[in-house]
């Protein structure tokens, strides 16, 4: 569930996300109940993801009409995972107390780090100081905690990249994301780039970064279970399992990305657009594609070569119908040859050096 | 019949671009060949390719009447391409021919193949009739330019006749100097068939088409004749004229040209400058013939897809059915696996049968750098003719090894001539003379290896004249000098595709701008690449193309999957069209990379 309103656009987001557009916020939760009322009736599901933007910048009466209609439309599962994205400095009490009362169990916090000059050069709008209270108050409900952190950030260095994992791991959040930053089209950090306003960290630099985190969140009992994301033991998110294992999702909201039935699709990103259709009780969804089997197999071969858990091969023949070898072929033993790929016969995974380079290795098994 | 005493055969020549094909059209108008109506610019540049480029590239003649002092004239007149790489195309024309229109055009002066085209037609013992052409642009300047055809061709100015393609001004003073002083064909009529092969196409309805000129006799449709160099005996189906679409007429006598058609299938059973007489009463001595033109530059073409061989072969022959002067072999590469080594005349050939099979067989080509002939005389005395890097053999078994050397003669602004000099001599050039044909434009003459010429000398001249520099060159012969096979290993495998003949002083220079070059060409791997040139077992340079570090997406959920998935399987799209040298991925430009000459 995608919701686009933030305080401020960060330098580097290249997400569906408004700023200043808050008297939208009200229509947006129409036009979001009438898209989800065109699924006919309500659908049970096992995880629920809100995010955005931010879903926490909306008033506490906002956000728990939102949560009503949600609980409406996709009742969750009694063991169901239920996360919601937020940023530090919108978690007040009253807020946390709505998401908790819905049954909202998990917070995704966008902390992305705990050095102001690199929030500065992030152009994140809250400061460092809003960190800890923020987790406390989610933790004082009782709900889990994730953080969010970005690495390779211009003008960091290992020592503050260390800095920002120790005061997070401080916090003792059962789940951290460490992002690589990545310079997409069109964003204003992209620009600057472009224009030499802005030097990016050498890949070198970027690796030891990565592998710092490799190493101190593992010392610390975090298992890397995906590329980006480690967790403890039983606290990997469910839901983003469900996108690396390359199952079925819904989505809702302005741009949100779908995959039912076999069919990816995802939402228009003009929010005006979005409003308009979705009030007139219209179809919100800008494109559409069906992959062939083979196209999906192969798909679903790279994005679970993300997970720790790599592919396994029988289960992989189930959901694909494609045998893993006769896809890739002496590809595989050339990669596991080079080290960047490791196959038990069962699995075949990316081994820590293959992790680093995993888009060049996926490359080469498409 | 027509009495030769009414037939002038004529060729126009002139350097590229002087205006041989505007001139023609405006011949074909004036003698009402074509009418207004079917006319379009250039009209004889039939072909795609020529029409696309703007420049001639095959000769065309073409058969004109005109009337003059009472009297009509038969005009055989050829248009013959500029360019240096078809000057073959000029001998073959001449050789059909008693005279010659020598185009000049008025703004740009004589230029370097006005010069050779003017001795060609001096050898074959042509009348000459200059022509300054251009005239009607405001920049025209008749006398200077008359002057330097005096310096360079001793041509003086009341010989010259003034004109323009464009306007049509002064076109009928041409036809009338064309008559006036060109002789009429001589020969004897009465004579056993007696004809020149100068030219043939392939028709695939047709047939083979041959282009003659009849030098004694009469050549009859329903004829029985034969060829004289294989002894092939053909009986005429149909013989013509161009006027310029083919023509057919019931026979050719002495002095005329025309085609004839013979059910001949293959274009190698008909070789230019045969004779053609009659099987039943023969001539007793054939024509002198001319000289092949030679393939003077080799490269290897592989299809980057190995299941497009056959593919490949079928368009090759195509190709070659019409252009003798194409020839191609098939070869084995380690690292390209099966292709054909090909030979050109020169860049602007090879390029144009490239883009033929890129274009128009719609192949995925590798091409090897090209390389010039070489000679080697072996130890044990046998003398080796190398058309390929990978066949030389081992130092050892080399007694002397030769390379081919051209004369090439540049005209260019006498300011240049400092700038020119430095240019050959770091191109083992050895001085032979300079020609003053004006204060301010001068013939440079050097001997030269054509290997250093083929690739960019023409641009490099272009740069240093600032494009008022023109050249022209011929082979003639091949001298021993300190060559060495420079290889390059990628990886530690030598590539045989990547080798390359080179002067021993400057291998160590080419090998480090070489490997420089193949590090920018060279996508970064999963591990370091080495790279290495080696002459024998001596590495000279090296150089090492760093891994890929960190490439990895950060984010991939459910909104990014369809983005990314597009992405890479964009990247590795990018990467089938490489070829695999052991586990590194080389693209075309690499195997280019060898004729990078600058640092
Ligand atoms: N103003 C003017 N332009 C001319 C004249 N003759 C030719 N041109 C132009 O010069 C260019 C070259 O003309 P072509 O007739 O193709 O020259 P060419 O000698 O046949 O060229 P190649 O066959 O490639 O050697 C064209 O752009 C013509 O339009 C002329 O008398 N006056
Ligand atoms: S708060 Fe999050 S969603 Fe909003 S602009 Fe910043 S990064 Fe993008
Ligand atoms: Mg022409």
């Amino acid at each position: 569930m995608h919701v686009p309103f933030c305080a401020h656009h960060c330098g580097y987001c290249d997400f569906a996300v408004v700023a200043g557009r808050d008297e939208l916020i009200d229509r947006y939760l129409d036009a979001l109940e009438a898209e989800l009322a065109r699924l006919g009736e309500a659908a049970s599901v096992e995880t629920l993801f809100l995010g955005g933007g931010t879903p926490t910048h909306l008033a506490p009466e906002q956000l728990d009409r939102l949560l009503a209609t949600l609980a409406r439309w996709l009742p969750l599962h009694p063991q169901g995972e239920f996360t919601v994205e937020a940023n530090p400095d919108t978690l007040s009490d009253d807020k946390v107390a709505v998401l908790a009362r819905w049954g909202v169990n998990r917070v995704s916090l966008g902390a992305q780090s705990f050095a102001s000059a690199t929030l500065a050069v992030l152009e994140r709008a809250h400061q460092p100081e809003a960190i800890a209270p923020a987790v406390q108050r989610v933790r004082r409900a009782g709900l889990m905690v994730s953080l969010d952190l970005i690495f390779g950030v211009p003008g960091q260095s290992l020592q503050d990249w260390r800095a920002d994992l120790l005061q997070a791991l401080s916090l003792q959040p059962d789940h951290l994301s460490t992002y690589g930053l990545t310079y997409e089209k069109g964003t204003p950090l992209w620009k600057q780039r472009r224009r030499g306003q802005l030097i990016p960290l050498s890949e070198a630099d970027e690796l030891t970064m990565y592998e710092l985190a490799m190493d101190l969140l593992g010392e610390r009992g975090f298992e890397h279970y995906e590329i980006s994301n480690f967790a403890f033991s039983g606290r990997r998110s469910r839901h983003n399992q469900v996108y690396w294992a390359n199952h079925a999702y819904h989505g809702f909201g302005l741009g949100a990305a779908r995959y039912v039935h076999g069919v990816r699709s995802v939402n228009t990103r003009d929010l005006d657009g979005y409003l308009r259709k979705a009030l007139a009780g219209e179809s919100v969804t800008r494109a559409s594609e069906q992959l062939a089997p083979e196209e999906r197999a192969r798909e679903t071969l790279v994005v679970q070569l993300r997970r720790s858990d790599g592919i396994e091969r029988a289960a992989f023949t189930e959901q694909t119908g494609f045998v893993l070898d006769e896809l890739i072929g002496t590809r595989l033993t050339t990669l596991v040859e080079q080290g960047f790929l490791h196959d038990d016969g069962q699995h075949v995974c990316l081994t820590r050096r293959g992790k680093c380079v995993a888009d060049a290795v996926i490359e080469r098994l498409l | 019949m027509t009495d030769p005493q009414f037939i002038r055969n004529f060729s126009i020549i002139a350097h590229i671009d002087h205006g041989k094909s505007t001139l023609c059209d405006q011949l074909l108008l004036k003698t009402g060949a074509i009418s207004e109506r079917d006319f379009r610019n250039q009209v004889l540049d039939s072909m795609d390719l020529e029409r696309e480029r703007g420049i001639t590239i095959r000769m065309h003649p073409v058969t004109v009447y005109h009337e003059y002092k009472g009297k009509t004239y038969e005009l055989n007149l050829v248009d013959t391409p500029g360019h240096v790489d078809f000057g073959y195309e000029v001998s073959r024309s001449l050789a059909a021919c008693e005279g010659a229109v020598l185009l000049v055009d008025a703004t740009q002066g004589v230029q370097a193949q006005t010069v050779a085209n003017a001795y060609l037609a001096i050898e074959h013992d042509l009348t000459i009739v200059p022509v300054l052409n251009k005239i009607d642009m405001a920049i025209a300047r008749p006398e200077a330019v008359a002057e330097e055809m005096d310096s360079a061709l001793g041509i003086k100015a009341d010989e010259i006749l003034h004109a323009s393609g464009k306007t049509g001004q002064g076109v009928e003073e041409v036809l009338a100097a064309v008559i006036d002083r060109v002789p009429a064909p001589s020969g004897d009529v009465n004579a056993p068939l007696k004809a020149l092969v100068y030219n043939s196409h392939f028709d695939s309805y047709k047939g083979v088409v041959v282009y003659v000129r009849v030098k004694e006799g009469t050549l009859r449709k329903g004829q029985r004749i034969k060829l004289m160099r294989g002894g092939n005996e053909y009986e005429v189906a149909d013989i013509g004229q161009f006027r310029p679409a083919p023509t057919s007429c019931s026979q050719l006598v002495v002095g005329q040209v025309g085609y004839f058609m013979a059910q001949i299938k293959n274009i190698a059973d008909v070789h230019i400058g045969d004779t053609v007489t009659d099987a039943l009463n023969p001539t007793a001595e054939a024509l002198p013939g001319y000289k092949e033109p030679k393939p003077m530059v080799f490269s290897g073409l592989y299809p980057t897809n190995n299941n497009d061989f056959e593919t490949l072969r079928e368009e090759l022959a195509k190709l070659r059915l019409n252009d003798s002067s194409f020839v191609y072999q098939p070869e084995v590469s380690e690292g390209l696996g099966f292709g054909f080594r090909c030979g050109f005349l020169g860049m602007l050939h090879r390029e144009i049968i490239q883009q033929r099979l890129e274009r128009d067989c719609d192949l995925d080509l590798v091409q090897t750098a090209p390389n010039v002939t070489y000679e080697i005389l072996t130890r044990r005395g046998e003398t080796l003719l190398i058309d390929n890097p990978q066949k030389v053999p081992d130092a050892g078994q080399i007694e002397e090894f030769r390379e081919p050397i051209v004369r090439i003669n540049f005209l260019i602004p006498a300011e240049n001539i400092g700038d020119l000099m430095t240019l050959c001599h770091e191109r083992r050039a050895v001085y032979v003379r300079t020609e003053y044909l004006s204060q301010s434009r001068v013939i440079l003459v050097f001997e030269m290896p054509l290997a250093e010429i083929i690739y960019d000398l023409y641009d490099k001249l272009k740069s240093v004249t600032h494009g008022y520099g023109t050249m022209d060159y011929e082979v003639i012969g091949f001298r021993p000098a300190d060559l060495v096979r420079l290889d390059v290993l990628v990886h530690h495998k030598r590539v045989d595709a990547l080798s390359t003949i080179v002067h021993r002083s400057n291998a160590e220079r080419r090998g480090r701008i070489l490997l420089k070059k193949l590090r920018e060409e060279i996508d970064r791997h999963l591990f370091e690449v080495v790279l290495q040139a080696a002459i024998g077992s001596r590495i000279i340079a090296r150089e090492n193309i760093a891994a890929i570090k960190k490439n990895v997406t950060a984010k991939c959920y459910g909104g990014d999957i369809t983005r990314k998935r597009k992405l890479w399987a964009k990247q590795a799209a990018g990467k089938k069209r490489m070829k695999m040298i052991g586990q590194v991925e080389l693209p075309q430009e690499a195997f280019l990379a060898v004729l990078e000459t600058d640092e």
